[in-house]
Parts: structure tokens; sequence; C-alpha cells
């Protein structure tokens, strides 16, 4: 859609041995002004992922809170009904919410509304691997439709390791934007039914949320599973390289909003 | 919260940035730990640890459950922690609740491996008695006694240190005719087997305060931090698992620095740990 595909070595070599995760090109949408009512929102479809967040405020904060000269993030993520194949299995929303709070509040300017709060509050629709990511994502992108005052916009991207004993390159499957076709879904729904196979090939996990514009910055990063220095260190080139894309990406649909409300 | 004056933010900060902080130590070097095991007599395992002021105690519960269909050769673990409101008064009615979250979302995520199980400190199939029917299942619960800074590395500690005081019953395993029935189980309590404990990794929680970063932080320490690194380090030196806390964000090579750092301070850690641990056990069985 806004980016052209690009294959790289160890992804092609990954394949191969993968070929049941062959997905075929998924869609990747990113659209602000999903709800009329909400001070700003967004809508990302990434893939089978569907998420939608909507940014109330600064509005006041509730009565119980004490006084505070910065502006207050609330963040809440949850999951729907039918997110998921088995009915209400999603993830733990309640660390989500709490990894959404600590990988926008980096990015806010909380200086800027004072004694009031920011409500985020993220809906993933379906979850078809990496939800988090692409709720962070939109979520940032909602925040600056609703014109909350922000440092930079924040992208986030996460890789999924794969094979221990297999040398990097051949262990990793992308879940960053621009190389959609390769990715492994973290939650291995959407590969028909669940199957131990694809769950069993995951064997650790990298997720960065990261600003760009000025200065690289990383607001957020978590790692699971058993991982050697080298290979964080490439991990981590790979998702800072795919999050400065998805950023740009982000910008460029600002950008096309913000020209379309002028014409 | 820490009700600090300016005076004391700057006596801190400034320490820190001299390498001599208000205790006394160094940037790099943890308060002196003290393990005690065996302390709840219902558990299958147990143990306390001290971290200066930090106290926390870790139990292990095993129980035997049903393995989950998608991984039918595994037992299962789970991990809580409590912080109870003795150890701070914002902990009281649902104040702990966020970091008690935190925590078991961090001590999970440094323990338990990625989706698949690898690279996960607990043998998970170890737990196993028949595959698809029964399995041990493990409660690993941790409670913040007393709390003055790095709860997350004390309670990596007290698990890793209370696994290594578990004992799990033997099981025997009735010979059952059909393979639809839940077999029958015999738990022995005389026998008991000991839990493999050396690839169970040790945390090291980096604060960052002004330029520096530090290991150890005091709960002083911590309100003057703009970001922390937590890092799970086993004895291959390998980083199973990683956590960052604090809003601010960290330039990608200070990270990766802070991660080796870590994984130097992490060695000592973990020699001292053990040699704590051992204490310990001989001590428990002398008495």
């Amino acid at each position: 859609m806004f980016c052209s595909t690009i294959l790289t070595p160890h992804a092609l070599i990954h394949l191969h041995l993968l070929p049941s995760l062959q997905a075929p090109a998924p869609r990747k949408i990113l659209r602000t002004g999903a709800v009329n009512s909400a001070s700003g929102s967004a809508y990302a479809e990434f893939g089978n992922t569907k998420v939608i967040v909507s940014v109330f405020g600064p509005r006041e904060s509730k009565k119980a809170m004490m006084y505070s000269d910065v502006g207050r993030l609330n963040c809440n993520v949850s999951y729907t009904t039918f997110a998921t194949p088995v009915r209400g299995q999603g993830s733990d929303s309640k660390e989500f919410s709490s990894i959404l709070h600590k990988a926008l509040e980096g990015a806010i300017i909380l200086d800027s509304f004072p004694k009031t709060t920011v409500d985020v509050f993220a809906l993933v629709l379906e979850s078809g691997g990496s939800d988090l990511p692409v709720v962070i994502s939109c979520a940032s992108l909602a925040l600056a439709d609703a014109g909350i005052m922000m440092y930079d916009l924040v992208a986030s991207v996460s890789v999924l390791k794969i094979g221990l004993g297999l040398p990097f390159g051949l262990g990793y499957a992308f879940q960053s934007l621009e190389a959609r076709q390769f990715w492994i879904p973290e939650v291995s729904s959407v590969v028909h039914g669940v199957s131990g196979e694809e769950e069993s090939y995951q064997d650790g996990s990298l997720m960065i949320t990261c600003m760009h514009l000025l200065v690289m910055r990383i607001t957020q990063l978590t790692i699971t599973g058993e991982w050697s220095t080298p290979k964080i260190h490439e991990a981590m080139e790979l998702c800072l390289d795919a999050c400065s894309k998805l950023g740009k990406i982000m910008r460029l649909c600002l950008k096309e909003t913000a020209s379309a409300s002028q014409e | 919260m820490v009700g600090l004056s300016v005076g004391e933010k700057h006596f801190i900060q400034g320490g820190i940035a001299q390498d001599l902080r208000s205790d006394g130590r160094k940037r790099l070097t943890y308060r002196p730990i003290s393990v005690e095991t065996g302390i709840i007599p219902q558990a299958n395992g147990s143990a306390r640890v001290k971290l200066g002021a930090t106290d926390v105690i870790a139990s292990v519960k095993a129980e035997l459950g049903k393995p989950s269909p998608f991984q039918p050769d595994r037992g299962k673990v789970a991990i809580y922690v409590d912080c109870s409101p003795t150890a701070a008064p914002i902990f009281e009615g649902r104040g702990g609740e966020e970091l008690s979250a935190e925590l078991s979302a961090a001590l999970q995520r440094s323990l338990l491996g990625g989706k698949s199980g690898t690279g996960a400190g607990i043998d998970l199939s170890s737990l196993s008695i028949v595959e698809g029917k029964i399995c041990w299942d493990l409660y690993i619960d941790g409670l913040v006694v007393s709390s003055d800074g790095n709860l997350l590395d004390a309670l990596g500690a007290a698990i890793k240190a209370a696994l290594s005081n578990t004992g799990i019953p033997k099981v025997n395993v009735a010979a059952s005719a059909s393979s639809d029935e839940q077999p029958e189980v015999d738990i022995s309590d005389e026998e008991y087997l000991q839990f493999d404990t050396s690839g169970v990794p040790v945390i090291v929680t980096l604060t960052k305060v002004g330029r520096h970063y530090i290991v150890d932080a005091t709960s002083e320490e911590e309100s003057q931090m703009s970001s922390a690194l937590s890092v799970s380090i086993n004895r291959l030196g390998r980083i199973c698992g990683l956590t960052k806390r604090g809003g601010a964000g960290l330039d990608p090579s200070v990270i990766l620095d802070m991660t080796s750092v870590a994984k130097h301070v992490s060695e000592q850690l973990l020699n001292n740990l053990e040699s704590e641990i051992s204490a310990a056990e001989a001590c428990e069985e002398e008495s």
C-alpha cells in the first residue's frame, strides 16, 4: 500500500523452512478518525490483527485524584470476546495496558495539560498475532489525531526467534511492516486452528517501541526467551530499522488526513 | 512515595555521579544478600531473601494437574507476586495491585522463556508425569514483606532459592488398562525429587539516575530514576528476558551497554547467591 516490500535473505531462507506459514501478503491499513465522538482515534489493520484506539481528553481528572502539575495518562487495552478463536481468551490485557502506558508516557509532553487526564482506550477487534505492537503504534497515531502534544510518534515492532540452535539468519520471522509476508503470528490462531507446531516454533520474542524523528529513543523494550548478546544486537537493529519505516508510514497517514480535511 | 528534599535529591544524584552512593556502595555493588530456606513447612519449597531492608518470601507449591492440550508433555508454572500492606501503606487495598501485576509479568518473562518453553529457567518437561494426562502444576508465590527498592532482583533470587529448596514427591503411576481413563497415581511421601536449578537465571536491574546507572537501588534512589532495565541472565551468560521500566526513552547503544554491564554483574551475583543458598541449606539440615 504505502511501502515496497523488501525481501531480506534471512526471511527467504526461513520461508523455505516453514512453508505452512507462508501467508499471502497481508493487508496493512492505518487510518485516523475512526470514532467521531472521541477527541482522536485511529484504526489499524496489520494482516489479521485489527485494532481500534480512541483518545479522550485532556479532560478533568476523576475527583478522587490528587492535584498534579503534570497531566495524567490513562491507558486501557481490551479484547473483544470474538477476538480469539476460543471465545474470551484474549491475552493478559492488564499487562498490555501497563506496557502501553509505559511505551507512550515517554513520548507525550505531559506538562502541556496539567491537572487533566488523557484516556487512551484500545480495543483489539481481532487478534492475529503481534497485537501489542499494533496497539501501541495505533495509539500514538490516535494521540496525534487528538492533538495531544508529543515529542514524536511512537512506532512499535516485534520479532520472534525461532530455533535456538540455528544460526541467527535462519532463525527469524518478521513481524515488521515491511516484511509482513514472513510474519508468524504470536498467537498461532491465524494459521488454521491452533496446532502445537507453530506454537512450538516460537523460542523467544523481542518487542521494541521507539521514537525516531530527532534522536532515536527506545521507550519500551521487552525480551522473552533465551538470547545471546549478538543476537539481541542484530534483532534490535532489525526492529529499529522497521520502526523507522513504520514511523514514516504513520507520518504519511497523518499528512493525508490533514490535507484531506483542508480540501 | 519517598518524600525527599531538594538537597537530598542532589546528594543522591551527586553521589551516584561520583561513584559513591549514600550508603557507601559503588555504583555496581549489591547490598549484602542473606538467604534462608525452608521457612514455610506447608510449601514444597520456600525461601526468604533479604537485600538490605528489602525483604521478600517466595514459596513453591506443587499440585497435580492436567497439562494443557497444546503442550501435553509439559507441566505448568504460575508465578504470582503479592505486595503486602505491611511493606508500605500504599499497598493497602488495591494500591499494590499494579505493582504486583508488573512484578509478576516481569518474573514470568524472565523465568518461563518463550512460548514454546525453550530457554526457560524452569524445565517444564521435568514436571510431566503421564503425557497429556497428569503433570505437576507449580505455583510460585512471592510476597513482599518489606520494600526498600529493587524488589524484582530480590524476588528473582528468592524464587531461585525456593526452587532449589523444592522437593517434588515421587509419583508412581498404576498401569491403567485403557488409554482414555485417567491413570491412578500414588504420591510417595518419603521419596522426593530435587529440582535442578542450575539453569534458573538471576535478575539484574540497572537503574538509570542522571547519566549513570546503578544496581540494587534503594527506594530513595529509585525515586530519582529516569528508567530502569531488568535483565535476567543465566549461568551461560545468555539473556533470558528483559523488561524496561520508566517512561523515559533510552538510546539503543545505552541499552546494549547496560545489558553487557548486567551480564558482568550477574556473574558475581550468581556466585554469591549460590554460595548463600548452599550455606542456607546446610544450616537448615543441621537444625
